[in-house]
């Protein structure tokens, strides 16, 4: 792999963001294809995924890892989308009415965009009618709903169930450390995920499968 | 099962003060095993640390039931099980529903305010709350990590201190008159900037807990050989193994 390549994926691996725009500029500079840019920034931030999921990183470190590959998508996205690389799918995301907790969302939406994914990112406390008028608005391919406390289970399953009766039917996928996969059965998910990298797979299936 | 059912308490560290309150001078359990708090973090972590201790304390044949002074807890206690002896534990959410005396007006008050960080002496004690030993703790823990590299350090800081970026007021829950606890929470609001207020607390839960009051409306009993499980209603309920 190319130097600064390989210099990016160690920033984002390390939380370094000025040594991530730096190595991301050079890269770009340098003239290497931006699809490759991605694919060292998302290698870097499953990374990080993996050693927090290991406990041997902690919530902190995946903070300053994220905000690290949001600084070089910032230098990155431009490039992206004049050589044609656009997103093909698009994803409306957000915690949960009642539930203020965004770490597992936010990582979640790094790593969808590290896959290319067009994210629109509804936030906290979200109320089942404003995903449903970001859907009304972006039609996307899909709705991410996260959720860390048992708390605000319930309004998961009501939010599933309101954004189940839009048409065209809309494929929604759930996660957060509560939630289990009977849970998202149960509740009438059309997916779950335990993770960040395995919700990007999941998210690249249901669109695939949507094709 | 009886009013003198021979018990073992399992309960988080973070009850610490409010059991040695109400057990008193002659305690109503036959033994008690704490377990450090915090475990929820790392629900699988909890589930086989509250599984191992119910595996020890199971091996007293003088035990005839094991309490556990638990909630959900990030559903750490799905799955839990007893191969000897009935478990006993609330029908609670966390720590904070049984301290409030259930579940209802826990939901009641993140429903007013989905900004409210809970504490109580337990969690005080523990310094994990938002405040300024906790921010402390982190430099000192980073800085330990990261001994040549301030900015990294800086960084992680403001990180951990982003993840409470969304609330907005401190809510301390007692049940023991802790008047220290009480002061430490009220500076780490005004630390925070964030709002102070002072939840009655209900010691209903946890006393009946104690007293053998177990009716089922709010405790669940899991026979042995059964697990700790929820249902389609997302309620406590015991299943087979």
């Amino acid at each position: 792999m190319n130097e600064s390549l390989n210099q990016l994926t160690t920033a984002i691996k390390a939380g370094k963001r000025k040594d991530a725009r730096a190595a991301t500029a050079a890269a770009l500079e340098a003239g290497l294809p931006p699809q490759s840019v991605l694919d060292a920034l998302t290698e870097g931030m499953n990374d990080v995924g993996v050693r927090f999921k290991a406990n041997t990183i902690f919530v902190p470190e995946v903070l300053v890892a994220a905000r690290a590959m949001q600084k070089s998508m910032d230098l990155l996205e431009p490039v992206l989308i004049a050589s044609g690389i656009e997103p093909e799918f698009s994803i409306v995301i957000g915690t949960v009415e009642g539930d203020l907790h965004d770490i597992g969302k936010n990582l979640v939406m790094m790593m969808l965009k590290g896959a290319n994914f067009k994210v629109i990112d509804l936030g906290v406390n979200v109320s089942a009618e404003a995903f449903a008028n970001a859907v009304a608005e972006h039609k996307p391919d899909l709705v991410a709903l996260s959720a860390l406390l048992t708390t605000t289970m319930p309004a998961m399953e009501s939010i599933v169930c309101d954004l189940s009766r839009i048409e065209p039917p809309i494929k929604i996928i759930v996660g957060g450390a509560p939630i289990t996969p009977d849970f998202a059965d149960q509740i009438g998910a059309d997916g779950y995920s335990a993770d960040a990298a395995s919700a990007v797979e999941l998210a690249q299936k249901l669109c695939a499968n949507a094709q | 099962m009886s009013q003198n059912t021979k018990y073992a308490l399992l309960a988080c560290d973070v009850f610490k003060e409010e059991l040695t309150t109400f057990g008193g001078e002659t305690p109503p359990w036959h033994r008690i095993e704490y377990l450090e708090m915090g475990l929820h973090d790392q629900p699988d972590n909890l589930r086989s640390e509250v599984q191992a201790a119910i595996a020890r304390l199971e091996v007293d044949p003088a035990i005839e039931t094991v309490l556990l002074a638990y909630g959900l807890c990030g559903n750490g206690l799905l799955g839990v099980h007893a191969i000897r002896c009935p478990l006993i534990l609330p029908r609670a959410h966390d720590c904070i529903s049984i301290l409030l005396g259930g579940t209802a007006p826990h939901n009641e008050i993140l429903k007013e305010n989905p900004g409210t960080y809970f504490y109580s002496p337990g969690w005080v004690r523990g310094k994990r709350v938002p405040g300024p030993d906790r921010e402390a703790h982190i430099r000192e823990v980073y800085s330990a990590r990261y001994p040549d590299d301030d900015e990294m350090v800086d960084d992680l800081v403001e990180a951990d201190a982003e993840t409470f970026a969304h609330h907005s007021c401190a809510a301390y829950v007692d049940l023991t008159q802790n008047a220290d606890a009480e002061t430490y929470c009220k500076d780490c609001a005004k630390h925070l900037g964030w709002q102070f207020r002072r939840l009655q607390g209900d010691a209903t839960m946890l006393q009946d807990l104690l007293n053998r009051n177990w009716d089922d409306t709010r405790y669940l009993t899991v026979p042995p050989g059964h697990s700790i499980a929820l249902n389609n209603q997302s309620e406590l309920v015991s299943e087979p193994s």
